[in-house]
């Protein structure tokens, strides 16, 4: 059985858009996990970064397989989430976002100046290996779990952590902890991403990492709406496609791109995805 | 070289203060992280532009340019963020509408007019350095220092001492509790918006006469510099981002004189995360953030 | 008018002649990557011109050749749809551009792989051609033209430079590594090294460090903006004329001169092309671009214009659109356009240099340096 010619031929043109859909739908699911706690928080393209950064060295100069390269790039992040999560989680709304959004910039600094990180050249030449498949069947494990535990107690903990957080720590749920592991769930899916698109697309600098990546991965959540994981991943989806389906506009495709947003905003607040999941009674 | 040094991060300080003054204020005051404040910033330098190109002076061009920025700050929040007020929409929505809107502002400009830098007629303003003692400042540097300090005393003044701002900090304290004595809170938010963006307005055409540059996403460049200003300062505290400013731009320089040119930015996130995780209100921060 | 028909004439000399007879009923699809949307859109929008400018003249006699133009938007993922969306969907047989060495390092990989010739005419960074065999550029490495600006620095009594450059973006970042070897290798002693975000408008840290230095020469590799603010700055602190800047490629644009104005005077920087030129090639390109456009060339448009007329030459010596006799047709170009002879060297680099001139900033405009 061999696939006809102009069936291979479209596949190869959108093969980039395919795997930016499966990425992005990541990063979606990594902001989701911390609005849906109630978090604003903007970290998600830099821990993106540390995990394609933590995967690309890994490849290039240990040349390490790539299953090995994976869960070092949800470790780094991780780490990291660690490391700045106590300080960080304390502050909440703006606060929690400009926090995040000073990490980024921090991090960014550093690869410019650390020349083993290849500076603004970036690093190149890494490997495709990451296979399209497992992009989405990783992302279709991530919507799994979190459909999951979203039905269960720890949904509902978090749900009461986002619509009151004082009435959530009355009622007993302890909000330090499941900031933090939200925090580090947010960490693994962003850095798995990471290493997913560094992995196929051969470079990465350190300019793919910064306020306007962080700003992109936030409107996905949003405009999709957090009523359920599967939201976020349409938003992401959409705000994906828009630029392509909008190609040859020029500067156009920026002006409708902005217009969307502000019009799903004022007439969809809830997203595109108004619908909520249903939980199962306590 | 050390006195220059320090001159030099004053003047740069002073356009952080200058950028960052409206910033807090709308921020402050309306509880919104609106990224379309740059925007405002970028608009008042292009208003500026258009009118000394048709032959006005700088004494026009300034009040023109806070005018038509002003207006425009009033027009984008009566629609798009009056109605999510009214809807009681979260924080979210609010700032996903102003990135939306800003992203097509930018977009729009630059289309209209090309991406281009543009400059300011060199007659408006000499750009010619006046030296004392060996260290170099120009009139533009100059006019920018003295503005700041004299919008920041005159927006303390408005929000201390007039009834203006007497109900400007009702409403920022509590929008709820002061409309309900009465206060129009719809008006507030209106007013402040103009506010804040007539200084954004006359903050554009100043730092784009000292920089000599004019173009679409001039505001954008400044926003990040003004998130760490306004942290720093303390949320809606004029005086602090006054000051937030001026020390920031002093650290920024001693930093690339002394240290590395290249941790300039580095050092100024890096203090904006230390400051938030031990003093979050703010350098000069009592606990409560909310003050005018 | 006269002068359109020279370049006409002069197209037909170089290219339709060559082009067998078969071409004319079938044109062989080119496809073109430019940044035609956001900050950087000025590039694009000139290096499009320049091609667009040639196809004209290749196409006076029949359709031979057929161009698509994608928007790359300034992205490494736009850079990389547009090229896929061109050679996937379209058929180009070869594609012009991206417009910035970043994109390059993205886009090209997958051009290459797919085994469609990709010619970069503004990607000067070092290493652009390693990305593999399809991947040519026409645009002069900063490696062979700030040798040669150094040299006249050298020649102007130049003994201590101070660097600058923009550390957040690849082509500024590569210009300075070649700034600093060129430098060393022409027996400068380097007084220090100052960078700046691409983004700034703030360079008197750096500057005021410098001037108290008292460096003989200062070296700047960044994007004309920046470039810009840095001279306007300069002046502004007291640098004179005692004080030499040197350009690297990025300070060849004439948006310097309306930029800084007066501030960038004395400024010399080397180039591939320069307006002024004397040749009738270049003079006619001139002309017709005017004719055309309505405004001045760049060195983005001049390098564009070639970089089609050479791209017209392969696919004639290729006598039909087969991506793997098209490389082969440009690795025999043998061309003379408006930046002087041309071949490809081994590495699918420029293979000289001599085409150089060293320009100077003087009353807003560029000449050749006294």
């Amino acid at each position: 059985m061999s696939v006809p010619p102009w069936l291979s031929d479209l596949f190869w043109t959108y093969q980039n858009v395919v795997v930016s859909l499966g990425v992005n739908g990541l990063l979606a699911l990594s902001m989701y996990v911390v609005l849906a706690a109630g978090q604003l928080s903007l970290g998600q393209a830099a821990f993106m970064g540390l995990g394609a950064y933590a995967s690309a060295l890994l490849t290039l100069r240990l040349h390490a397989p790539f299953w090995a390269v994976l869960p070092a790039a949800m470790l780094v992040p991780v780490a990291f989430a660690l490391l700045v999560g106590g300080p960080t989680l304390r502050l909440a709304g703006v606060y929690l976002a400009i926090a995040t959004i000073g990490l980024g910039e921090v991090l960014r600094a550093v690869y410019l100046n650390v020349d083993a990180l290849g500076g603004a050249l970036g690093l190149s030449g890494i490997p495709e290996a990451a296979p399209l498949w497992l992009i989405y069947a990783l992302l279709a494990a991530a919507l799994l779990v979190f459909w999951r535990i979203g039905r269960s107690r720890v949904g509902r903990a978090m749900e009461a952590m986002r619509s009151d957080e004082t009435a959530a720590l009355a009622m007993g749920v302890n909000v330090r902890r499941y900031r933090l592991a939200t925090l580090v769930a947010s960490a693994a899916l962003a850095g798995l991403a990471g290493a997913l698109s560094a992995h196929s697309t051969d470079f990465i600098g350190p300019n793919d990492y910064g306020f306007e990546p962080a700003v992109s991965i936030l409107s996905f959540a949003l405009l999709g709406g957090i009523g359920s994981p599967i939201a976020p991943v349409v938003g992401a989806v959409v705000l994906t496609l828009l630029p392509e389906l909008m190609r040859g506009f020029a500067e156009l495709r920026l002006i409708l791109n902005g217009v969307v947003i502000v019009l799903a905003v004022l007439f969809l607040p809830r997203g595109l995805v108004a619908w909520r999941m249903r939980r199962r009674a306590a | 070289m050390l006195p220059q040094q320090l001159v030099n991060g004053v003047l740069l300080g002073a356009t952080y203060a200058l950028f960052a003054l409206g910033f807090t204020l709308m921020f402050g005051v309306l509880r919104v992280i609106n990224l379309t404040y740059g925007f405002y910033f970028t608009a008042g330098a292009f208003v500026a532009w258009f009118v000394t190109r048709a032959g006005g002076g700088l004494w026009l061009a300034l009040p023109a340019a806070a005018l038509a920025s002003g207006v425009i700050a009033v027009v984008v929040d009566a629609l798009l963020l009056t109605r999510l007020r009214r809807a009681r929409a979260d924080e979210l929505a609010s700032l996903m509408v102003t990135l939306g809107a800003v992203l097509a502002l930018y977009a729009a400009l630059a289309a209209l007019l090309g991406p281009d830098i543009r400059r300011l007629p060199p007659a408006v303003l000499g750009n010619e350095a006046i030296s004392l003692d060996g260290v170099r400042v120009t009139q533009a540097q100059l006019l920018i220092l003295g503005a700041s300090v004299v919008l920041a005393g005159g927006l303390v003044w408005l929000v201390r001492f007039s009834r203006l701002g007497l109900a400007i900090r009702a409403v920022a304290e509590n929008p709820d509790a002061a409309g309900l004595m009465g206060i129009d809170t719809a008006r507030v938010a209106a007013l402040v918006s103009f506010v804040s963006g007539t200084l954004a307005g006359a903050g554009g055409v100043l730092i784009g006469l000292a920089f000599n540059a004019i173009h679409p996403y001039m505001g954008e460049a400044m926003m990040l510099r003004g998130f760490v200003v306004v942290i720093l300062g303390g949320l809606g505290d004029i005086f602090g981002a006054l000051v937030a400013g001026l020390l920031l731009g002093v650290i920024e320089v001693l930093t690339a004189g002394y240290l590395a040119s290249g941790l300039k930015e580095a050092v100024a996130f890096a203090i904006l995360v230390l400051v938030l995780w031990t003093r979050p209100a703010g350098l000069f921060g009592r606990p409560v953030a909310r003050r005018v | 008018m006269r002068r359109r028909d020279v370049t006409r004439a002069l197209a037909a000399l170089t290219v339709a002649a060559a082009l067998p007879a078969r071409a004319q009923d079938a044109p062989v699809r080119v496809g073109l990557v430019a940044i035609l949307s956001g900050p950087n859109a000025a590039y694009g929008t000139a290096i499009r011109a320049g091609v667009e400018l040639a196809l004209d003249q290749v196409n006076t006699k029949g359709k031979r050749i057929a161009l698509t133009v994608a928007d790359s938007g300034g992205t490494k993922d736009g850079a990389i749809n547009a090229a896929r969306i061109l050679i996937g969907r379209d058929k180009v047989a070869a594609i012009i551009g991206p417009t910035l060495s970043n994109e390059m390092f993205a886009m090209g990989p997958v051009t290459n792989g797919r085994g469609i010739p990709t010619i970069g005419t503004s990607t000067t960074a070092n290493g652009i051609t390693d990305i593999g065999p399809f991947i040519f550029r026409t645009a002069l490495p900063e490696a062979d033209v700030i040798p040669v600006t150094m040299k006249k620095a050298v020649s102007r009594g130049v003994k201590t430079i101070a660097l600058m450059y923009a550390n957040d973006d690849a082509f500024s970042k590569s210009g300075f590594e070649v700034m600093q070897s060129a430098a060393t290798a022409a027996g400068l002693k380097i007084l220090t090294t100052e960078s700046f975000g691409s983004k700034d408008t703030d360079f008197s840290a750096q500057l005021t460090k410098i001037k108290a230095l008292k460096p003989d020469a200062v070296g700047i590799s960044a994007l004309v903006e920046p470039v810009s603010g840095v001279l306007l700055q300069a002046r502004q602190l007291g640098f004179g004329t005692e004080t030499l800047f040197i350009g690297g490629n990025g300070s060849n644009s004439p948006k310097l001169g309306q930029i800084a104005g007066a501030a960038a005077d004395g400024l010399i920087v080397g180039s591939p092309w320069f307006i002024g030129k004397p040749d009738p090639a270049n003079q006619a390109f001139v002309a017709a671009f005017r004719a055309k456009y309505n405004r001045d060339p760049d060195q983005f448009a001049a390098q564009a214009y070639d970089t089609l007329f050479i791209l017209a030459a392969a696919i004639a010596h290729a006598g039909n659109a087969d991506p793997e006799r098209i490389r082969n047709g440009l690795l025999r170009t043998d061309y003379t356009g408006v930046m002087g002879p041309f071949r490809f060297d081994a590495k699918r680099n420029p293979a000289s240099a001599e085409g150089v001139v060293v320009l100077e900033m003087h009353g807003g405009t560029f000449r050749i340096a006294p």
